[in-house]
C-alpha cells in the first residue's frame, strides 16, 4: 500500500509541474492555453532528439530543450494570443488559437519519419520511443521494502525546488508583483505602466519551460515518449488540477496535482482500474459544485 | 480542389460519393446548433459530447433488446439526454464562465470513464454493433432535421425566451434584477441543447454501424465548440456554417496528405485571427484589421482632412 | 538463334515471375488481360494514432505492385492502387471508403488499418458487393461475422491478418509445452477494443493449457504511470504476465515489472511483433513471447526476396504491416489472374474476383498462405521471441492443421 502512495506522490510531481505552468498563464492572464500538452510533449521530443538522434549527454540536452520550449511559449505569444488582443477578440478565440497551434506541434511531429522534412528532429512518427539506456543513472532502493527509483525521486525533488522558487519569485519578487497586478487587474496595471505585452511574452515563456521540463521528465521517468503524450496523458489531467487546486493559485496546482495523483492511485486500489480516472472527474464534478473556487482559489472568477 | 471542381460540375455524382461526408456535415450542423443554444443563453457548457452518448447508447442498446421501432428508439434517446440534462443542470448552472466549462468536461468525462466503460450492457470498452444501421438511408432523416431544426432555433431566438436569453448572454445581474428567472432560462436553454445533442448522436450510430466510448470524449465538445467559434456565435446560421467548413476541410486539404493536420491548424489559426468573431459574425463580411492598422487609417484621415 | 533462345527464356522467366513463383492451381499464363488496368483501392490509417501502422502496410502494397508490374503485370494487366489516408477516425474512414466504392471503378478494397474502422468500412463494402481483404486487423468478429451480432457470414470480407484468435493460443501452447508455468495475471487496457478482445482470448484459453488466472487486472489505455497496475500484478507473483495491449504500452508495462523485480515470462499478443517495441522495450522485453504472422529472418525465397527489394527501396527494414500489405497485392494479383475478368462488367468482375480468392493457394513473405472457409488466415504461425536488442529470434512455427 505504501508502495502505491510513493507511485502516487510520483505521479502528482509531474501533474503538478504541468499544472503549474498552467495555471500560471491562466491565472495571469485569463487564458487557458491549449497548446500547453503540445510543449509538454515537445520537451520530451527535443530532448530525446538532442539526446539519441545527435549523441548530447543528457544535462545539456534538457537545458536546451526547456530553453526551446521557452521560445515556443514565445510563438504561442505572438502567434496565437498577441494578434487576437490587438484586435479586442472575445477571450475564447484564445481558446481556439491554442487549439489551433497544438494541432500543427503534434501533426509536425507525427508525420516525422526518417527520411521526411523533420527527420533531424524526430524519426519514429506516431510510435512511443524511450530514451537509450544508460542515458541517466538510474538506481532503485529497496527501503523497508519499498522500491523507490532513482529518477522518480529525482523528479520529485526537483519538481517541489522549482515550485518552491517559483512561489518565492512570485511572492517577493518585483516581476512577481508585476505579474500579480495583471492577475489582480490587467487595465489598472497598464495605467501603472506595467507593460502588459511583456507580462505576457515572459509569463508565457516560463509557463512553456515549466511545461517542457515536465514533459521531458516523465519521458524519462516513464520510458515513453510519443507525440500522443501531452494530449492523452496530461491535458485533461492538468485542467482537472488547476480546477481542484483553485485557477490561478499556484500553491493550489501543486497541491491539486498530488491530490490527483492520490485519488488516482486509492481510486485504482480501491475499484479497479476503469474507474479509476472516472473518480478523478467526478471528483472535479464534485468540487466544481460545492466549491468552485478549489481548495484554494481565492475569489470567484467569471470569464468567458 | 478536384473537391469543389466535382462539387460544382457534377452535383449528383458528388453527392452520391459523398452520401456519407454530408451526413457527417449534417450530424456536425446539428451539433453545432445544440451548441448555439447554449452559446446564445452566455453558458459556456461543453457537455454535448456527454449527451450525444445517452442519446447514441440508448437508441443502440434499445434497438438490440427491444422490439420497439427506430424512430421511437431515437426519440427516447433524445429525451433521455434531456433528463439528464436537467439533472446535470440542477447543481452545475449556478457556475459562470469557465468553471461551468470545466464541470462539463467533467460531467463527460466522468460518464465516459465511470459508467460507460464499466456498466457491461454499454459493451463497455468494445463498444456496440448497431445492426440496424443503414449508412445510405439514413442520410434522409438528417438532410430533413437540419433546416427544420434550424428554423425552429431560429425563431426561438426571436421569442419571449429568445430575448431573455440574450438578456441573460449580455448581463445575468442585470436581467434577474429585471425580473427575468435566470435559472429557469438556462435550464431550458440546457435541455435543449441536451435534447438536440442526444438526437444527433442517435442519429449518428444510425449512419456508423458502431458505438464506442473514444467517440464522446472532450475532444469531440472542443470540436463542437470550434464549429460554434469558428463559425460566428451571433445567429444560428454560424455553427452551421462552421459546422460544414470545418467537418469538409479534412476532405478539402486531402491532397496535402501527410501534413493535412497541419494545414488544418494554420486555416484554424488564421481564421480564428483575422476572423474573431466568426466568419458569420458581426462586422459583415470584414477581415478584422488590428488595432494599429486602423490608428494608422484613423491618423491618416485626420490628416488628410485638415 | 541465341537470341531467340534468349528471347524465349527471358519470356518464361517473366511469365514465372510473373506468377508470384507460386503453385498455381492450372492458371494460364496468357496475356489475356494485356492493355487493361486492374484497379485497387486501399483505405489506410496514414495519421493519427493507427499512423504507426498504415505506412508500413503502404510500403508493402506499394512494393508488390511495383514488382508485379514491373514484371509483365497480372496476365499482362497493370495493377493501379488508390491509397486514401483515414487518419485513423472511423467516419472518415467510412467516408473515404463510399467514395472510392461508389467512383465505380475498384475491382477489390485493401485495409482499414484498424479494427475500430473495419467495423465500420467492411459492413459498407459487403453491402456494395466488393470484395474488402483486410491487412492489418487482428481482432475477433471481422471475418467472417462483419455484422456482428448478426451471425450470417459476409461473403466479400477477408483478412490476411493473422488473428489473435490463432495467434495468442498457439504461442500460450508453444510456451506451456516448454515451460509448464502455473499461474499467470492478465493485463489489459479496458478502454482499447483490440486489447479487450485479446484479453478475452487469454482468460479462455489458458485453463487448457493448465495457467490459472490469478488476476486480471484493467488500466486506461491513457494511463500516464504504469506502476500503479503493475504493482498490482506483480505482486501475486505470477508465472506469466499476458499482455494484450498495443502501442507503447507493452514496453512500459515490461520495463516497470522488470523494475519491480518480476523475473517471469512476458507472453503478447499482436502488440509484442513490431521492432519498435522490442526496440522501446530493450532489455526489459528481452525472452518476451508472441505468435506472429510473419518473421524476418525466415529464409524462404518468398520472404527473402521480399526482405531484400523492401531493404533497397526502402533503406529500412520491413515489418510485419508491410509483409502482409505485399501478400494483400499478392493474393489480389493471384486470384485477379484466375478469375477471367472481362473488364467491362465491374459488378460482375468483383464477384469472379471474391470467387478466385477463396482458392488462393500461393508462397508469400508470411509463408504459404491460404483462406479457410470462413475467409480467415491458413498460414504457418511463427512463435517469436524479443532479444532485448530491438529485434527478434524464431522460437517455434506452428502450422495450421
Amino acid at each position: 500500500m505504501t508502495q502505491q502512495v510513493l507511485n502516487a506522490i510520483f505521479i502528482g510531481s509531474i501533474y503538478a509541474l504541468f499544472a503549474v505552468g498552467y495555471t500560471l498563464v491562466f491565472g495571469v492572464l485569463d487564458v487557458l492555453n491549449l497548446a500547453h500538452s503540445a510543449v509538454f510533449m515537445l520537451g520530451a521530443v527535443v530532448t530525446y532528439s538532442l539526446v539519441a538522434l545527435h549523441g548530447m549527454p543528457f544535462l545539456p540536452a534538457a537545458i536546451i530543450a526547456i530553453l526551446v520550449c521557452g521560445l515556443l511559449g514565445l510563438l504561442i505569444e505572438f502567434v496565437a494570443l498577441r494578434p487576437l488582443r490587438r484586435r479586442n477578440a472575445p477571450p475564447i478565440s484564445a481558446l481556439i488559437s491554442t487549439i489551433g497551434l497544438a494541432l500543427i506541434f503534434v501533426a509536425i511531429v507525427e508525420q516525422a519519419t526518417s527520411g521526411s522534412l523533420f527527420s533531424w528532429l524526430w524519426q519514429d512518427g506516431a510510435n512511443s520511443v524511450r530514451f537509450p539506456t544508460g542515458t541517466v543513472p538510474n538506481p532503485t532502493y529497496h527501503v523497508a521494502g519499498l522500491t523507490i527509483e532513482g529518477t522518480k525521486l529525482g523528479i520529485l525533488i526537483i519538481s517541489v525546488v522549482l515550485m518552491l522558487v517559483l512561489g518565492y519569485v512570485i511572492r517577493f519578487t518585483q516581476v512577481g508583483r508585476a505579474l500579480r497586478a495583471v492577475a489582480e487587474n490587467r487595465r489598472a496595471a497598464t495605467l501603472l505602466g506595467i507593460n502588459v505585452d511583456r507580462i505576457f511574452a515572459s509569463t508565457l515563456f516560463v509557463s512553456s519551460a515549466l511545461g517542457g521540463l515536465a514533459g521531458l521528465l516523465f519521458g524519462l521517468a516513464l520510458s515513453d515518449i510519443s507525440p500522443y503524450i501531452g494530449r492523452d496523458q496530461v491535458e485533461l489531467k492538468g485542467l482537472a488540477v488547476i480546477v481542484l487546486g483553485g485557477m490561478g493559485s499556484i500553491p493550489g496546482a501543486v497541491l491539486g496535482g498530488y491530490l490527483l495523483g492520490l485519488i488516482e492511485v486509492f481510486a485504482f486500489v480501491r475499484f479497479g482500474s476503469n474507474i479509476e480516472a472516472g473518480v478523478a472527474f467526478a471528483a472535479l464534478f464534485l468540487v466544481l459544485v460545492l466549491r468552485p473556487q478549489g481548495l484554494f482559489g481565492a475569489r470567484l472568477r467569471e470569464r468567458l | 480542389m478536384d473537391f469543389f471542381i466535382q462539387l460544382f460540375t457534377d452535383p449528383v455524382g458528388f453527392y452520391n460519393q459523398h452520401e456519407l461526408l454530408i451526413a457527417q456535415i449534417g450530424i456536425n450542423a446539428i451539433l453545432a446548433i445544440s451548441i448555439f443554444v447554449t452559446f446564445y443563453s452566455g453558458q459556456l457548457t461543453l457537455a454535448n459530447a456527454g449527451f450525444m452518448a445517452i442519446g447514441a447508447y440508448t437508441t443502440v442498446i434499445m434497438s438490440l433488446y427491444l422490439p420497439t421501432p427506430l424512430p421511437l428508439n431515437i426519440l427516447v434517446g433524445a429525451l433521455l439526454a434531456g433528463a439528464i440534462g436537467f439533472l446535470v443542470g440542477l447543481p452545475v448552472l449556478r457556475l459562470r464562465g469557465v468553471f461551468l466549462a470545466i464541470a462539463t468536461i467533467g460531467f463527460v468525462e466522468a460518464l465516459r470513464l465511470g459508467v460507460i466503460l464499466n456498466v457491461p450492457i454499454t459493451g463497455e470498452g468494445q463498444g456496440l454493433k448497431n445492426p440496424s444501421a443503414d449508412p445510405l438511408g439514413g442520410i434522409v432523416p438528417i438532410l430533413i432535421s437540419v433546416p427544420i431544426m434550424t428554423y425552429l432555433v431560429w425563431r426561438l431566438t426571436h421569442t419571449r425566451l429568445g430575448q431573455a436569453w440574450a438578456a441573460i448572454r449580455e448581463d445575468e445581474l442585470a436581467a434577474s434584477s429585471n425580473g427575468i428567472n435566470v435559472p429557469v432560462y438556462k435550464m431550458v436553454a440546457f435541455i435543449i441543447s441536451a435534447v438536440v445533442a442526444g438526437y444527433a448522436g442517435a442519429l449518428e450510430t444510425h449512419i456508423n454501424f458502431f458505438v464506442d466510448p473514444t467517440e464522446y470524449s472532450v475532444t469531440r465538445t472542443i470540436q463542437i465548440l470550434t464549429f460554434a467559434v469558428v463559425g460566428g456565435t451571433t445567429n444560428v446560421i454560424g455553427p452551421i456554417v462552421g459546422a460544414v467548413f470545418l467537418t469538409a476541410l479534412p476532405e478539402i486539404v486531402r491532397q496535402f496528405a501527410a501534413y493535412r493536420d497541419v494545414v488544418n491548424g494554420v486555416i484554424l489559426i488564421l481564421v480564428i485571427i483575422f476572423r474573431p468573431q466568426g466568419i458569420v459574425g458581426r462586422g459583415g463580411l470584414a477581415i478584422i484589421a488590428p488595432r494599429w492598422w486602423t490608428h494608422w487609417r484613423t491618423r491618416e484621415r485626420a490628416a488628410a482632412a485638415h | 538463334m541465341r537470341t531467340v533462345a534468349r528471347g524465349i527464356a527471358i519470356a518464361l522467366a517473366l511469365a514465372l515471375t510473373a506468377c508470384g513463383g507460386a503453385s498455381s492451381t492450372g492458371t494460364s499464363t496468357s496475356n489475356s488481360y494485356q492493355g487493361k488496368t486492374i484497379q485497387l483501392g486501399a483505405i489506410l490509417s496514414l495519421t493519427g494514432a493507427g499512423g504507426v501502422y498504415g505506412p508500413s502496410s503502404q510500403k508493402g502494397m506499394d512494393l508488390a505492385v511495383e514488382k508485379i508490374n514491373n514484371s509483365g503485370g497480372v496476365n499482362g494487366a497493370k495493377i493501379a492502387l488508390d491509397t486514401k489516408d483515414d487518419a485513423s477516425d472511423r467516419p472518415q474512414s467510412a467516408q473515404v471508403a463510399q467514395t472510392l466504392i461508389q467512383q465505380g471503378q475498384l475491382l477489390a478494397l485493401l485495409g482499414p488499418t484498424l479494427s475500430n474502422s473495419a467495423v465500420a468500412v467492411h459492413p459498407l463494402a459487403e453491402s456494395f458487393k466488393i470484395p474488402i481483404l483486410a491487412v492489418s486487423t487482428t481482432g475477433i468478429h471481422i471475418v467472417p461475422d462483419c455484422n456482428y451480432p448478426k451471425t450470417d457470414p459476409c461473403k466479400y470480407v477477408f483478412r490476411d491478418s493473422l488473428g489473435e484468435e490463432s495467434a495468442i493460443p498457439a504461442n500460450i501452447k508453444v510456451y506451456s509445452d516448454a515451460k509448464h508455468p502455473k499461474t499467470g495475471v492478465l493485463m489489459v487496457a479496458n478502454d482499447d477494443k483490440f486489447s479487450s478482445d485479446g484479453g478475452k482470448i487469454v482468460q479462455n484459453t489458458v485453463a487448457q493449457y493448465g495457467i490459472q488466472l490469478l488476476d486480471t487486472v484493467q488500466f486506461s489505455k491513457t494511463t500516464a504511470d504504469f506502476a500503479t497496475p503493475v504493482t498490482k500484478a506483480v505482486q501475486k507473483h505470477p508465472d506469466v504476465i499476458f499482455i494484450t495491449s498495443l502501442g507503447g504500452i507493452p514496453a512500459k508495462i515490461m520495463i516497470e515489472a522488470r523494475k519491480q523485480g518480476f523475473t517471469g515470462q512476458f507472453l503478447g499478443g499482436n502488440g509484442f511483433n513490431t521492432a519498435v517495441v522490442s526496440k522501446q522495450a530493450a532489455d526489459s522485453g528481452k525472452g518476451a513471447e508472441s505468435g506472429s504472422a510473419w518473421y524476418i529472418n525466415n529464409t524462404f525465397a518468398s520472404n527473402a526476396g521480399f526482405v531484400q527489394a523492401y531493404r533497397a527501396k526502402y533503406s529500412a527494414d520491413p515489418d510485419q504491416f508491410a509483409a502482409q500489405g505485399y501478400a494483400a497485392i499478392l493474393i489480389l494479383a493471384d486470384a485477379a489472374k484466375r478469375a477471367n475478368l472481362t473488364f467491362s462488367d465491374t459488378a460482375g468482375d468483383r464477384t469472379k474476383l471474391r470467387d478466385a480468392m477463396e482458392s488462393v493457394n500461393i508462397d508469400t513473405p508470411l509463408g504459404r498462405f491460404q483462406f479457410t472457409s470462413n475467409h480467415d488466415v491458413k498460414q504457418t504461425i511463427w512463435v517469436i521471441q524479443m532479444d532485448g536488442n530491438g529485434g527478434f529470434t524464431l522460437v517455434k512455427s506452428v502450422t495450421p492443421s
